[in-house]
């Protein structure tokens, strides 16, 4: 058995967001980053199954030189190999061009599985792991929170509104794409991260996928004109001073409600 | 210029207000609205939003979509697409919305864009508006051709005008089912139901470890008779069962008083909590997007100020 993993590397949670110069997104130059919270857990429910019975793990990812520290990551947790889609050229692409690129990759591998987060931390489309499914010509499922395998049938439980849950059978190849808090995240031991150094890392460019002219900025059908800090509005009313004057004046507000 | 097509979103037989903010979103375009009602047994459903909205609305009453089903909702809405000639697809951004509106997309290599909160302008010219990295900024994005969006629900007010609109009945190859819908299950109510308390005290990532909910979360909980809550990344970190939650995949909540200890604020948390009568936000982080919906909001470390409080609310009870 074959199973995909679809990361994205994104700025790390606590980074700083500073709008860049042309207001189309973040300065990216001086943060951390780190493989995208929701793709943990795909990664890690891809390794359990492999775990489970003998499949083969392999992980992509798109981006420049830094996104080669979340593909030796993801080796590290247990994957086998993994693809980077280094390109310029593929700056600047929609949700679409994204999964055009997944979408050839995974032609070419042709898994009997793909996971993939439900969304990106930073972008929060949700839209990538569904649209390689379509393209794939393959059923998915969305938000799960659990995940079974019984030969080639996959059960899943998707997340509803105020915790109701749906539960859904697909045929494999299919694809899922998980919520957080699916399962417990591995970390990389010490042996898997001394063992992902030998393991192989495909470079390619959208040119070497036939995709070279569905990507980039220049097919994007969907564009980012600004980004900017939401207007204020009213918000809260700070309290400052010492923590004694702030608890002082919480108590006040919370007398007033009749609480106390 | 073409039309505006949403799909209807039905919940226990009515068509949610979901729908009916798109619709009041739609208005705004001066498109022609139209609507696509799918399920078994909805001909009122879809009769009532062709007077609420919809200048026509399609039909399309078969037992695969009796419940979600992502490939028969896609063959369906696809359908509605090239019988209504729309140029917008509009979707709620519900668990079923999410699910199957970026294949749509895929399927109409379309430009599409996610959880829209607002759309402005007219015509061809259409900016939607929407929130990225976890609700801490907003983004503005047009689109080029065909686009399919989906609307975040309980973000605008919705349609409350009327319409002279017609119902016509749409079939479609619904055929090429692979994916089975078993069941839903009810949310599991065990432990304290939330929606029950007058007082909330909620810890988010800020609280930093599991033992510091007992410590010093609970405590205020308990100090001012209410009950602890937890956002989404502590439950997903095990450090607090599900129960717990409050947001919109957990419980949603109107206490007397909310207290947000370390919590940023990710839509999906506020949807759960911004209907309190009075929100108290205590963060390190000044543009965290809990201040957005708080009353009052204390820029400090909740270490200092929660065992202060507690302490303070004890002695004030005597």
């Amino acid at each position: 058995m074959k199973i995909l993993v679809c990361l994205k590397q994104v700025p790390h949670q606590d980074a700083r967001l500073d709008v860049n110069g042309d207001g189309t997104w973040i300065q990216e130059d001086s943060i951390k980053f780190e493989i995208n919270s929701y793709d943990t857990y795909a990664l890690e429910q891809a390794l359990r199954t492999k775990d489970a019975g003998e499949a083969e793990v392999v992980v992509a990812s798109i981006g420049p030189d830094r996104v080669t520290q979340a593909l030796r990551t993801a080796l590290g947790m247990g994957a086998d190999r993994a693809i980077h889609v280094k390109d310029d050229a593929v700056d600047g692409s929609d949700a679409l061009g994204i999964a055009k690129v997944l979408a050839a990759i995974a032609k070419e591998e042709s898994p009997d599985l793909i996971f993939t987060g439900l969304m990106a931390d930073d972008g929060n489309f949700a839209a990538v792991g569904p649209m390689v499914a379509e393209l794939m010509g393959i059923p998915s499922a969305t938000a799960v929170v659990k995940f079974e395998l019984e030969g080639d049938k996959v059960t899943v439980e998707r997340e509803l509104e105020g915790g109701a849950l749906e539960v859904v059978e697909l045929p494999t190849p299919c694809l899922v794409a998980v919520q957080t808090g699916l399962n417990q995240v591995r970390y990389a031991s010490l042996k898997g991260i001394m063992a992902a150094k030998k393991k192989p890392i495909d470079v390619k460019t959208g040119a070497d996928l036939g995709v070279a002219d569905q990507v980039g900025a220049g097919a994007a059908k969907a564009k980012i004109e600004s980004i900017y800090s939401p207007p204020k509005g009213d918000g809260a009313e700070l309290i400052e001073g010492s923590t004694d004057e702030v608890v002082g004046k919480l108590l006040t507000k919370i007398k007033e409600l009749g609480l106390l | 210029m073409g039309s505006i097509l949403i799909v209807a979103e039905i919940q226990k037989g009515k068509v949610r207000d979901a729908t009916f903010e798109a619709a009041a979103l739609a208005a705004k375009t001066g498109h022609d609205v139209k609507g696509l009602v799918l399920g078994q047994g909805v001909a009122a459903q879809a009769e009532e939003f062709s007077k609420r909205g919809a200048s026509e609305v399609f039909l399309l009453e078969d037992d695969a979509v009796a419940n979600y089903n992502v490939d028969a909702y896609s063959a369906a809405i696809r359908a509605a697409v090239e019988a209504s000639g729309a140029d917008i697809v509009l979707i709620s951004n519900t668990p079923s919305g999410w699910d199957v509106a970026p294949r749509i997309a895929a399927a109409l290599d379309a430009a599409f864009v996610s959880d829209c909160f607002d759309l402005q302008g007219e015509g061809d010219a259409i900016t939607y508006v929407r929130r990225v990295f976890n609700g801490k900024l907003d983004a503005k994005l047009t689109t080029t051709g065909r686009t399919v969006a989906t609307i975040q629900p309980g973000a605008t007010e919705a349609f409350d005008g009327s319409t002279d609109g017609k119902v016509t009945a749409l079939t479609a190859d619904l055929s090429g089912v692979r994916a089975k819908f078993v069941e839903t299950k009810a949310a599991e109510s065990k432990g304290v139901d939330l929606t029950k308390a007058d007082v909330i005290v909620s810890g988010g990532r800020g609280v930093g470890a599991p033992e510091k909910f007992p410590e010093v979360i609970q405590p205020l909980a308990d100090a001012l008779g209410g009950a602890m809550g937890a956002s989404r990344p502590v439950v997903d970190a095990g450090w607090l069962e599900h129960a717990y939650q409050v947001g919109s995949s957990g419980q949603v909540v109107t206490p007397k008083l909310y207290v947000a200890c370390g919590i940023s604020g990710a839509i999906q948390h506020l949807v759960g909590m911004k209907g309190s009568n009075f929100i108290i936000a205590i963060n390190k982080d000044g543009d965290a997007p809990i201040f957005e919906v708080a009353d009052v909001g204390v820029v400090a470390d909740l270490f200092e100020i929660v065992p202060a409080l507690t302490a303070a609310v004890a002695a004030a009870k005597g």
